[in-house]
């Protein structure tokens, strides 16, 4: 299961599972908004290189117009998971702490 | 040893994770190798979907445990050898406008896991990945 939505604040809000066969609902959320900034990521539970895609190419965009994605309070392993990638690099990643 | 097929789509991807779920359970498996797991799985899973476009045959997961090592092996049938695990290496390094979404899979499991092999037998692709627990 894969839930992605608008928050109160405006943040994107990702539950659940974020896997290939998710990832097309994913690019869809996120290029309907003109300029999104922050994810929450406290109740993702597991993203794969089809997730990591769509965080990329929304980032690419964004950074075109001066914004950029912050990715918060993602889990140990998906934060392994934005290092590994070097993601650590070219997102701001928030652990909420 | 256990093992099952799945269609070749992107949407058996919840089968297979029924499938995984169901060992992982079994085996005790802690939660943060779970998600290892799952990963690997799914990379090599829809790279055989991806890119062994003429095959037609289900595409085969086997998972096991011995001891504190979890194997988990896929196996693509009657298909072109296509070794994954020679995949260039991805530079993380580069800036966001540098980068392109793909290749992250492969580079991501040889980070995540102890052995990744591959062999081609008889028209099978087979990737096999192995992690010691803890």
């Amino acid at each position: 299961m894969f839930e992605i939505r608008l928050g109160e604040k405006g943040e994107v809000i990702c539950e659940g599972r974020l896997d290939a066969a998710q990832a097309a609902k994913a690019q869809a959320f996120l290029d309907a908004l003109p300029a999104p900034d922050v994810v929450d990521m406290t109740k993702l539970e597991y993203i794969s290189s089809a997730g990591l895609g769509v965080l990329l190419r929304t980032q690419k965009r964004l950074l075109q117009s001066g914004g950029g994605l912050r990715l918060k309070n993602a889990s140990r392993h998906i934060r392994d998971i934005f290092r590994y990638s070097g993601f650590d690099r070219i997102f701001q990643i928030d652990d909420g702490t | 040893m256990i093992s099952a097929r799945f269609n070749r789509s992107f949407d058996a991807l919840d089968q297979v994770f029924g499938f995984t779920r169901g060992f992982y359970e079994r085996e005790g498996v802690p939660a943060e190798e779970r998600l290892v797991f799952d990963f690997c799985v799914e990379e090599i899973f829809t790279n055989f979907v991806k890119y062994n476009r003429g095959a037609s045959q289900d595409i085969e997961l086997a998972l096991e445990r011995t001891g504190d090592r979890v194997q988990a092996r896929l196996t693509d049938f009657d298909v072109e050898a296509f070794d994954i695990t020679t995949a260039p290496p991805v530079d993380i390094s580069l800036a966001a406008a540098d980068r392109e979404p793909g290749g992250l899979g492969l580079h991501l499991i040889r980070r995540l896991v102890d052995e990744v092999t591959y062999d081609y037998t008889n028209g099978q692709s087979r990737i096999t990945v192995t992690k010691r627990l803890g």
